[in-house]
């Protein structure tokens, strides 16, 4: 099958409505939106008090955080593997081949990015910002909610980042989920397993709807910044 | 009356000790001119007032408190507003920044707008409204950072250079509404280089020198 009858075919598949497909597209979403809820108050957080307190260890954290932005997904799915498996620290909980078990995973791989990127952003703002939330009598809460509406469209880059970096990771969500049809099979997974048949249509179908996902986000986010430049 | 006053303020940077001040008394209702060459403290010395930056040691008393710079006091951070040189303006609207001080004091929203109209009236600022702060040229920003100021009712106002590398309309319009800005108890330290500044009616001038305050004059003097 030649690449142009393959993209014929995925086109077809997609605009049949297969429910198959739909279902992969459906599963591999409601995941990444979990885990990406979860993690980004989370990383944001972190990243603006690692950005704004002074304490030991401070440094050689910042070291870690940015380390593990170049983290191996599948070695982050070994670990949480480990951990879930029969045998592991969690394994009475019995999340291993679930999508519970793909959202802590997909949670543990955005954290660094989110943690990265939103201590960069609080580090390179204005430092008269803060200043002058603080002289406004602002409370600390306050001043963080401040710091991180005016460094808003630096922490949309880091959701962006983020969001790329765990909608298409195939690593941890294979060892993970176990890539169980209509259960935790998704985009990445299934389009390996689709490709290793010689089922390109499936996959060339499934890689469209990972593009168009990645380019509405990155369109939508060059959209507002561009609308905050007006 | 509410008197600031510092004692024994020790300030350093590295090897150099940037501010050695004994006692310095802020009476309230007064205006104050502080002057120094560049480089002599004066931006430091308004930000410790502040309480943006901390001294190495020192005491501050204001009424009947008693207090150090670790941690500055809440009670003091209300009175005590701070403008910077170049005033930084949120990537809001005018009137938000303008909001600002007055939300972080829980002011209900109807007497909020209601100050916020005043403090737009009085800073002329009625044509800028819809213009984004960051298009705002220097001396507007200006305008912008005393309504915000104003609009809080400060006790101690503490204004670094208003009128540096403004233009000479933008560097009147902020003469003339310096002049109105205080309440008849607030107290006022202005640093700065600006004769028309130093020379303001009621104006006392505190000339910053190797880290210490001369002995405060009229302006005349």
């Amino acid at each position: 099958m030649s690449l142009l009858d393959a993209t014929q075919a995925a086109l077809r598949l997609l605009l049949s409505g297969d429910p198959d497909l739909w279902g992969i597209v459906g599963v591999s979403l409601s995941v990444t939106l979990r885990a990406m809820l979860i993690a980004m108050p989370v990383g944001i957080s972190l990243g603006y008090l690692l950005a704004t307190l002074r304490f030991p260890g401070r440094r050689p954290l910042i070291v870690i955080v940015q380390g593990l932005l170049a983290s191996p997904t599948v070695v982050v799915g070994l670990l949480l593997y480990l951990l879930l498996s029969r045998q592991g620290v969690f394994g009475q909980l019995q999340l291993l081949f679930s999508q519970t078990a793909m959202v802590i995973g997909q949670v543990v791989i955005a954290l660094p990015v989110l943690i990265a990127f939103s201590l960069s952003a609080i580090q390179g703002a204005d430092p008269r910002a803060r200043e002058t939330a603080v002289a406004l009598g602002a409370s600390p809460p306050r001043v963080a909610w401040t710091m991180l509406i005016e460094v808003r469209f630096a922490l949309m880059a880091a959701v962006c980042n983020a969001f790329g970096r765990v909608v298409s990771e195939i690593g941890c969500s294979l060892m993970v989920g176990g890539n169980i049809a209509g259960v935790t099979r998704n985009i990445p997974t299934a389009i390996a397993l689709e490709t290793s048949k010689g089922d390109f249509a499936q996959g060339i179908a499934l890689g469209i709807v990972l593009m168009v996902v990645a380019l509405g986000i990155n369109t939508a986010f060059a959209f507002f910044q561009g609308e905050s430049q007006r | 009356m509410s008197t600031l006053t510092v004692n024994t303020l020790r300030k350093s940077f590295g090897q150099r000790r940037l501010l050695s001040i004994e006692t310095l008394s802020l009476v309230a209702g007064k205006s104050y001119a502080l002057t120094g060459e560049n480089g002599s403290g004066k931006s430091t010395l308004l930000r410790i007032l502040a309480g943006i930056e901390a001294p190495d040691s020192g005491r501050g008393h204001y009424g009947a408190a008693s207090f150090d710079w670790q941690p500055y006091p809440d009670s003091l951070r209300r009175e005590v507003i701070y403008v910077h040189q170049q005033p930084y303006l949120f990537h809001t609207s005018v009137a938000d920044n303008i909001a600002y001080g007055l939300r972080a004091r829980g002011v209900g929203p109807g007497q909020r707008e209601r100050l916020i109209a005043a403090a737009i009236a009085w800073a002329r600022l009625e044509r800028l409204l819809t213009t984004p702060p960051q298009k705002l040229s220097g001396g507007e920003r200006q305008r912008v950072a005393l309504a915000r100021a104003w609009v809080l009712s400060p006790k101690v106002l503490l204004l670094d250079e208003p009128t540096a590398n403004l233009d000479a309309e933008s560097r009147q319009q902020t003469i003339d509404l310096l002049q109105g800005l205080c309440a008849p108890q607030c107290t006022t330290v202005v640093a700065c280089h600006d004769r028309d500044l130093i020379a303001m009616p009621g104006m006392q001038r505190l000339h910053l020198v190797g880290g210490r305050i001369e002995q405060p004059s009229t302006a005349a003097e």
